[in-house]
């Protein structure tokens, strides 16, 4: 085939080269570039906010590590089904029991880490990139256990279970953070390695 | 314009006819310059590499005429090459640090593009390589019909090629891809790359003899895809 000539003189592959490269340019969309730029900004702030929102939860982890052993909370999570049980043995009073002073404490400080745990994942929820398939699934079972334990802890009595639940709630919110973040730590960690061989 | 005679040259070299032909293939390769073969200005590159976004338009509108009509050669279809636009260029931006400026700006760009339009393809359609039927064959010794065709009618048959043979027939004949170079693309072999350039022109044959005769009674003799 490469050698065979047409009548032009020259061979079929040179011929059949000439008219594809005679093929006019073509333009792209005119709003290729504005959608382009859009996306661009939208990956710019969705990085800054992992650059800085990541460290911030990393510290909110930490801190939340350290200050784990004073916040003399049962460190076993009941399951929210328990919540459903009836309590075992019956109250010495039929009052709602007391919360001890520093349960009190304790309680406001588990109160306002969910509600930062919340603000921030409602910023990455707002700013961030789509979540795909798989990870939106997860992020609405995420947030449907979130629905129940608000449930849950707007029937519990025990200052005990409530504690239980804000933790949950914490650790849930904590994990659907995690779930925004999960993009772009696996961009970021793709980046140095793919490198386009010239 | 800076001409970029890299792939020229071994466009050239991989075309083993006789002299005068393989000077008359260079010819048409260093006159028709691929519009990826632009010089870059150190400067631009630089201000892209920090990820100017002023910069990032600039080499945009420089290179998204060819950007855009190597996707849509290579994908076919205007939805999937626009992801490929997008994508390569995204990418481009955003690991311009990678750029090292071993080769020249535009051919790194062109790699991205192809990379992303094949990628798309692959995403898009899971059976990219389709099988020719053997029993589809042209007259090889009439002389190539897309001497006769018009712009719009190859453009056409171009895009009722399969995916592969498609790829395969422009990155080999307008971008001066090796059949290795294609096969490392594809990742088979270079016999796979071969058989299917030599099956995708003779499809193109095909499909380009009935815009081409005037005849009526020929139209119905032949097969389209």
């Amino acid at each position: 085939m490469h050698d065979r000539l047409d009548h032009h003189g020259m061979n079929e592959d040179a011929s059949l080269a000439a008219a594809l490269r005679a093929l006019p340019d073509e333009r792209p969309p005119p709003d290729a570039w504005p959608q382009l730029a859009a996306r661009t900004r939208r990956r710019r702030t969705a990085r800054r906010i992992l650059w800085t929102g990541l460290p911030a939860a990393l510290a909110a982890c930490a801190a939340l590590f350290i200050a784990w052993p004073h916040l003399a909370l049962d460190r076993h999570m009941p399951a929210p089904v328990r919540i459903a049980q009836s309590p075992a043995p019956a109250p010495a009073t039929p009052s709602r029991p007391s919360v001890p002073a520093t349960g009190t404490s304790n309680l406001v400080a588990l109160q306002v880490s969910s509600t930062q745990w919340q603000a921030w994942v409602q910023n990455l929820d707002r700013n961030g990139a789509p979540l795909d398939g798989r990870a939106l699934a997860s992020a609405v079972t995420l947030q449907d256990r979130i629905g129940l334990i608000d449930l849950q802890l707007s029937a519990a009595r025990n200052p005990a279970t409530v504690a239980d639940l804000w933790q949950q709630r914490i650790t849930l919110l904590q994990q659907l953070g995690l779930l925004h973040l999960q993009p772009y730590l696996v961009a970021e960690q793709a980046r140095p390695g793919r490198t386009i061989p010239m | 314009m800076h001409v970029d005679t890299s792939t020229s040259h071994d466009a050239a070299v991989r075309m083993q006819g006789p002299g005068p032909l393989a000077r008359h293939r260079q010819t048409l390769i260093v006159d028709t310059p691929s519009t990826f073969r632009q010089h870059v200005e150190p400067d631009l590159i630089e201000r892209f590499k920090r990820g100017d976004l002023a910069a990032f338009e600039s080499v945009y509108r420089r290179f998204e005429r060819a950007a855009w009509t190597l996707a849509l050669r290579l994908t076919g279809r205007r939805d999937v090459a626009q992801e490929a636009l997008q994508d390569s260029m995204l990418k481009a931006f955003e690991r311009a640090r990678q750029f090292r400026g071993e080769a020249p700006f535009g051919a790194w760009l062109r790699k991205l593009v192809v990379n992303e339009a094949l990628m798309q393809l692959r995403h898009d359609r899971l059976h990219i390589i389709e099988v020719f039927d053997e029993d589809l064959r042209g007259d090889d010794d009439a002389p190539p019909p897309w001497l006769l065709a018009d712009a719009a009618a190859l453009d056409r048959a171009l895009n009722r090629l399969p995916d592969a043979a498609r790829v395969v027939l422009w990155l080999y004949h307008v971008e001066g891809f090796t059949h290795i170079e294609i096969a490392e693309q594809f990742g088979r072999s270079t016999s796979f790359s071969k058989s299917q350039l030599a099956r995708a022109t003779r499809r193109l044959r095909e499909l380009l003899i009935p815009q081409v005769e005037d005849t009526p009674c020929t139209t119905g003799s032949t097969t389209t895809a």
